[in-house]
């Protein structure tokens, strides 16, 4: 694999690891009820 | 060719410490927790729902909640806004309070990625019968853990009026994925 494809992997799986903080985040500060 | 590789190599290190975040921080609480529990802090906040018994020291503690059990001890904030949460602890304004009798709903963060260590993090720690000190407008309110249930998110009655002096505690449950309230319900000392 040449380093141009693993780079845009890697910069694929950042932007994805990102979106998984912030969607976790999101999830966890519901509180309340109703 | 080698300036990409050296790129690549960050890249990897970013996102394993972005994923290490992800996966580790929600267990930093519980090792502050076994940290703190060896220094006594239980029986030093059980010691402080005893005491103080004097007017005066009662009429200087700000609004607040403790909860020795699980090592809470932190102060309430009123609002009609949900971002009152982002302050700590909410006294819901869909309750009563406690000198008005009835039921008074406080809720508050379990866990966010942005606040790990949310101000009921450890209220799966409290049991039925553990004591709980409510500091409010100037006097102290002692209650007793009654129940300790898990209810739907959508599962308003919790939050509804009742006859009896009681403090309904809740957050978010499961910690990963939170879809239900663990709630705690306790009763004012007679």
């Amino acid at each position: 694999m040449s380093e141009k494809v693993r780079f845009w992997i890697l910069i694929a799986l950042l932007l994805a690891s990102i979106a998984l903080l912030v969607i976790s985040n999101r999830i966890n500060g519901q509180v309340l009820v109703g | 060719m080698k300036h990409l590789r050296f790129v690549n190599t960050l890249l990897l290190v970013a996102i394993i410490l972005v994923n290490g975040y992800i996966l580790l921080i929600p267990l930093f609480p519980a090792l502050t927790y076994w940290w703190d529990s060896r220094n006594n802090a239980v029986a030093v906040l059980e010691q402080k729902i005893v005491k103080p018994t004097t007017t005066k020291t009662v009429n200087n503690q700000p609004d607040g909640l403790v909860i020795p059990s699980m090592l809470l001890d932190e102060p309430i904030y009123t609002g009609s806004s949900a971002k009152t949460l982002r302050k700590g602890l909410w006294v819901r304004p869909t309750g009563s309070t406690p000198d008005q009798g009835g039921n008074t709903v406080i809720a508050g963060h379990r866990f966010t990625y942005a606040d790990p260590r949310g101000s009921l993090y450890h209220l799966d720690k409290v049991r039925v019968g553990d004591p709980i000190g409510l500091y409010w407008q100037g006097k102290k309110y002692a209650y007793t853990v009654r129940e300790v249930k898990v209810v739907k998110a959508t599962d308003i009655s919790i939050e509804a009026p009742t006859k009896d002096n009681r403090l309904t505690i809740y957050t978010c449950t499961p910690l990963w994925l939170p879809k239900d309230r663990l709630a705690i319900i306790a009763e004012e000392a007679s």
